[in-house]
């Protein structure tokens, strides 16, 4: 055996066995290395701050700093993570072992704590880095619901920039309406301390706005699938575009601003975790296969008991709803929408993520929104090129893989919370 | 009546438009049961190839002083010439690589190359519009209060000539019978000698000459060019194709002149700003009722997915 | 009070008349075939009594409940379960998931248990999982539950769509063509197999055949079904050699 080889089927007997738990540590020392040491570093290897994204949009802003910055990756980051998840590697084993005999709600609530503090310390760092998490999370949401449509049900629905804009601008409504002082509304209704905590009802708001807009586009898809009901929904985008140009309650053309800051950080983690959790939990579930069944042969599923026009409502509605959801934290983190952002750029946006992400999977969804957003960010220096790469990255995808990275795959909670034992080759 | 009478023949005119495009998604949809959706931007790229052409031919022609209208006949056949090569390009790239592909992904590729074609446009020329050059002077008619220029006739006249070409090219040539034999199965015909191969990049190739046209008679009305044009006008024509039932040329011709009245007279009525909306409201309502279109076969399609 | 009962049922596609008033009565256990060349209309006698064309004239009662004006579903539900001439399998499920979805009717819990996973959810669940499995290994596609179904043998396929309809519970059983495409040995294995789910579920079948020495062995009772119309009906002995079967099967008696 060479040793090149050697080395990669030891690094393999090490790192394949090492459950998630113990990549979360590991993250989280990495964080707390940086939070710590990150600025010290930085001045000593001259970098002129924190590299904001592990380096990528520096790549190609000033190259000259890139061995800098791959050697700050490798100390505060790749260095802990490693050494944490290969040293620990038995006793995370262990502890996973035994928080799979507990109910998978414990562990989901340990795991998704430690992620939630790793994401905390990191964005903590920088304002930019803040935003682009939330940004990002969001996008997760939207690929997510426009997966359960595209992806788990076979319609090339178009409508979802005109859901996410009605749950926005539901949303906005109800918290400028009722909390916040703005142009628009004038005097709030409400005392403004309540706000906060009612933004999850303005997000429900939000969300069930966008449902029931979804009906519009549900009904037709009784009668009619494929070609005309990606006109359908498309017409529904632009007709909800043109409505809100012409509403001038909520602004018009000019659109809406001022919302009170409240997408912070924890509330859109907890809006996506939920939003994962839920999505999987459904498309899991037999009543969610039924999805599946209605793409892959609709006489078929109603053949066999399915209910092909509650399954299409549901999914339509469920998909819009997380939309919404989606719309009321972008609305309220970028803090101004109007009717123009949600057109046909946001649109070919959410179908790139979605596509290059994977169809009918859940990981695919998140890895697609997560790696579109990235490579945006790493991209934006070439400005106008980042417009050509990533569609130029986006046809290669279909070409060889024509439903996406990460397709068709199941997302299995327990299995990913559990202990990892590597499979031993004979 | 007059007032009427003026808002027909704009409504005409922008309807021709619609018209040409939408033929060409409508014509690749026969084949191949597929939209390209880089259409609306191969319109874009062709009016800016048009652009092109058209003051590359005043530099060179300068000293003979030809007639506008000759200059303008010769920058529409080189102009759908070299955009056909586009058309092509995009079937070769784009579309062939996935014909057994999910419907979903080709569109996406189609979508990503019009990003492609926007983007690219907006790099080499930069942001600024550029103005059509006018190849011939506007004269300007007036029949009892009805105003019309020169111009509006030869758009509407350009453009039924080319419907008409189009149509005899359909019915009586041998390429055009290959092609209405591939609509009816394009996996079964290229069994008997006709290969799928010429006929996909071939409709590609119509279809963006169309489109070319079409992009050098919106320069001539409305002389300002930009990178975005492709999108308002490509998916509008779109709509029409679907609306005069997919793969009916003639329906998708219809189709487009009719959207081009449902938009000029609403705008008439209505305040422009709900041009949009009511157009698309009526789009909806006529598919909620005739759900495969005017001409289109009631057969159901499912997203080979 | 017969299982299955269709009263003169008539259909008309366009102007042309596909079935032209069609009865049919089958008790609970027994199984009946019907017969007919291509285009005869048997396929159309399916869709009309599964509820996926209305009938225009007639009517179509199971246990006595009219099914006209039911959802496909409502009377899939009712216990009226049903294979396709080209079987349409969901192309991008494993075997095992195709049984589970079929149990859609017999799901208890609702839309917010599925979205947040309640106790009632997983239990469930549970059933419908080891239901489906044993189902899989009564028709012994069991060690291709993770497989999609494209990647099996079309035997195999063809058992898999029978479970299928099996996990709806059917009282009554729509075959239709179930040996098409099929080898002589594989139409034997067939045989077994509807006479397995025969006497294991006890249901009725009523089946779309072809090939008369399939409906010879299985049916006690055989409809002879052309240009929409029945022709002939009694055993299989008396179809064999009524003359009309035999003029609609080999053209003109002269031969003979």
């Amino acid at each position: 055996m060479s040793g090149r080889s050697f080395m990669i089927t030891h690094a393999k007997s090490i790192y394949g066995s090492v459950p998630l738990i113990g990549w979360l540590v590991g993250m989280l020392l990495a964080v707390l290395t940086e939070s710590f040491f990150g600025n010290t570093l930085a001045y000593a290897l001259y970098l002129p701050k924190v590299p904001a994204l592990f380096g990528l949009t520096i790549v190609l802003k000033q190259p000259s700093l890139f061995p800098a910055t791959v050697f700050y990756v490798l100390l505060i980051y790749c260095l802990p993570i490693f050494a944490v998840a290969g040293l620990t590697a038995t006793w995370a084993n262990r502890f996973a072992a035994a928080m799979e005999k507990l109910p998978l709600w414990f562990s989901a609530i340990i795991h998704i704590g430690v992620l939630y503090l790793v994401l905390h310390l990191w964005t903590d760092l920088s304002d930019y880095r803040l935003q682009i998490s939330k940004l990002t999370m969001i996008a997760v949401m939207l690929t997510l619901s426009i997966n359960v449509i595209n992806g788990y049900m076979g319609e090339f629905s178009c409508s979802h920039p005109g859901f996410m804009a009605l749950g926005a601008y539901a949303s906005s409504t109800f918290s400028l309406a009722l909390f916040h002082q703005d142009r628009l509304f004038g005097t709030p209704l409400l005392p403004e301390f309540l706000g906060p905590y009612m933004f999850p009802m303005g997000l429900l708001l939000g969300g069930a706005a966008a449902s029931l807009g979804a009906m519009v586009v549900a009904i037709p898809s009784f009668r009619t699938r494929g070609d005309y009901l990606a006109i359908i929904s498309l017409a529904f985008m632009f007709i909800v575009k043109s409505v809100l140009e012409n509403l001038e309650v909520v602004g018009g053309a000019r659109g809406m601003g001022g919302q009170p800051h409240w997408a912070t950080l924890p509330a859109v983690f907890i809006g996506m975790t939920v939003c994962i959790g839920v999505i999987n939990n459904f498309v899991n579930s037999t009543m969610g296969k039924a999805l599946n069944a209605v793409r892959d042969n609709e006489a078929a599923a109603e053949a066999m008991t399915v209910n092909t026009r509650r399954t299409k409502m549901t999914a339509f509605m469920f998909g819009a709803f997380w939309a919404g959801v989606a719309g009321g934290f972008y609305a309220h983190e970028l803090r101004y929408i109007n009717p123009s952002s949600f057109g046909i750029q946001m649109l070919a946006e959410i179908l790139a993520m979605v596509y290059f992400g994977g169809l009918n999977s859940v990981v695919g969804s998140v890895v697609g929104a997560l790696s579109i957003q990235m490579l945006s960010e790493a991209l934006r220096p070439l400005e106008l090129f980042k417009w050509i790469i990533i569609p130029l990255l986006l046809i290669l995808v279909m070409i060889f893989r024509p439903t996406g990275l990460i397709a068709f795959r199941e997302f299995n909670i327990r299995k990913t919370f559990g202990p990892k034992v590597l499979k031993k080759r004979i | 009546m007059e007032f009427f009478l003026q808002n027909v023949i704009n409504a005409l005119q922008w309807g021709s438009f619609y018209a040409l495009i939408a033929l060409g998604y409508s014509m690749v949809y026969s084949i191949l049961m597929l939209f390209n959706f880089t259409h609306g931007d191969i319109f874009m790229t062709g009016a800016y190839i048009g652009f092109g052409v058209a003051t590359a031919l005043l530099i060179l022609t300068a000293s003979l002083a030809l007639p506008g209208w000759l200059l303008l006949i010769v920058t529409i056949i080189i102009s759908m010439i070299l955009t056909s090569f586009l058309g092509i390009i995009v079937e070769r790239v784009g579309y062939r690589p996935l014909r057994d592909a999910p419907r979903a992904s080709a569109a996406i590729t189609g979508l990503m190359i019009g990003i492609i074609l926007e983007t690219g446009n907006l790099a080499v020329l930069g942001a600024q519009r550029l103005s059509f050059p006018a190849l011939i002077e506007t004269v300007t008619y007036d029949l009892g209060g009805v105003y019309f220029t020169n111009k509006k006739i030869l758009i509407v006249g350009v453009s039924l000539l080319m419907m008409l070409m189009l149509h005899a090219f359909i019915r009586k040539s041998r390429w055009g019978m290959a092609m209405r034999a591939m609509s009816y199965d394009y996996q079964v015909v290229p069994l008997m000698g006709v290969s799928l191969n010429i006929i996909a990049p071939m409709t590609f190739a119509i279809g963006s000459a169309l489109a070319a046209a079409a992009g050098i008679l919106y320069g001539m009305a409305y002389p300002v060019l930009d990178p975005y044009m492709g999108i308002l006008l490509g998916w509008k024509s779109f709509v029409a194709a679907i609306l005069g039932g997919r793969g009916s040329i003639l329906g998708a011709a219809l189709a487009g002149f009719m959207l081009g009245f449902i938009e000029i007279f609403t705008a008439m009525i209505f305040p422009s700003t709900f041009r949009d909306l009511i157009a698309y409201s009526i789009i909806l309502l006529i598919l909620t009722f005739r759900p495969y279109g005017f001409f289109g076969q009631p057969y159901s399609t499912q997203l080979r997915l | 009070m017969a299982l299955l009962q269709v009263d003169r049922m008539t259909h008309y596609f366009g102007g042309l008349q596909a079935v032209g008033s069609y009865s049919l009565r089958i008790n609970p256990g027994e199984i009946h075939g019907l017969i007919g060349p291509n285009g005869a209309g048997k396929t159309t006698v399916f869709n009309l009594i599964t509820g996926i064309h209305t009938p225009t004239e007639g009517g179509v009662f199971l246990e006595g409940r009219r099914l006209i004006g039911l959802r496909p579903h409502q009377i899939a539900a009712l216990g009226l379960g049903r294979t396709f001439q080209n079987m349409l399998l969901w192309r991008h499920m494993t075997v095992l998931e195709h049984v589970k979805v079929a149990h859609y009717a017999q799901i208890n819990y609702g839309l917010l248990s599925a979205l947040l996973g309640s106790h009632r959810r997983y239990a469930d669940e549970a059933f419908i999982e080891k239901n489906s499995l044993h189902l899989l290994d009564i028709f012994d596609v069991a060690h291709y539950a993770d497989q999609l179904v494209a990647n099996l043998p079309y035997g195999a396929q063809r058992r898999v769509e029978m479970a299928r309809a099996m996990a709806i519970r059917p009282k009554i059983l729509l075959l239709d063509e179930p040996t098409a495409g099929m080898t002589t040995e594989e139409m034997i294995q067939m045989i077994g197999i509807v006479r397995k789910i025969h006497e294991q579920f006890k249901v009725a079948i009523l089946l779309i055949e072809h090939r008369l020495k399939f409906v010879m062995e299985l049916c006690r009772f055989v409809q002879a079904l052309v240009f929409g119309k029945v022709i002939a009906e009694g055993t299989p002995e008396e179809i064999r050699s009524n003359p009309k079967v035999i003029e609609a099967y080999l053209g003109s008696e002269d031969v003979s």
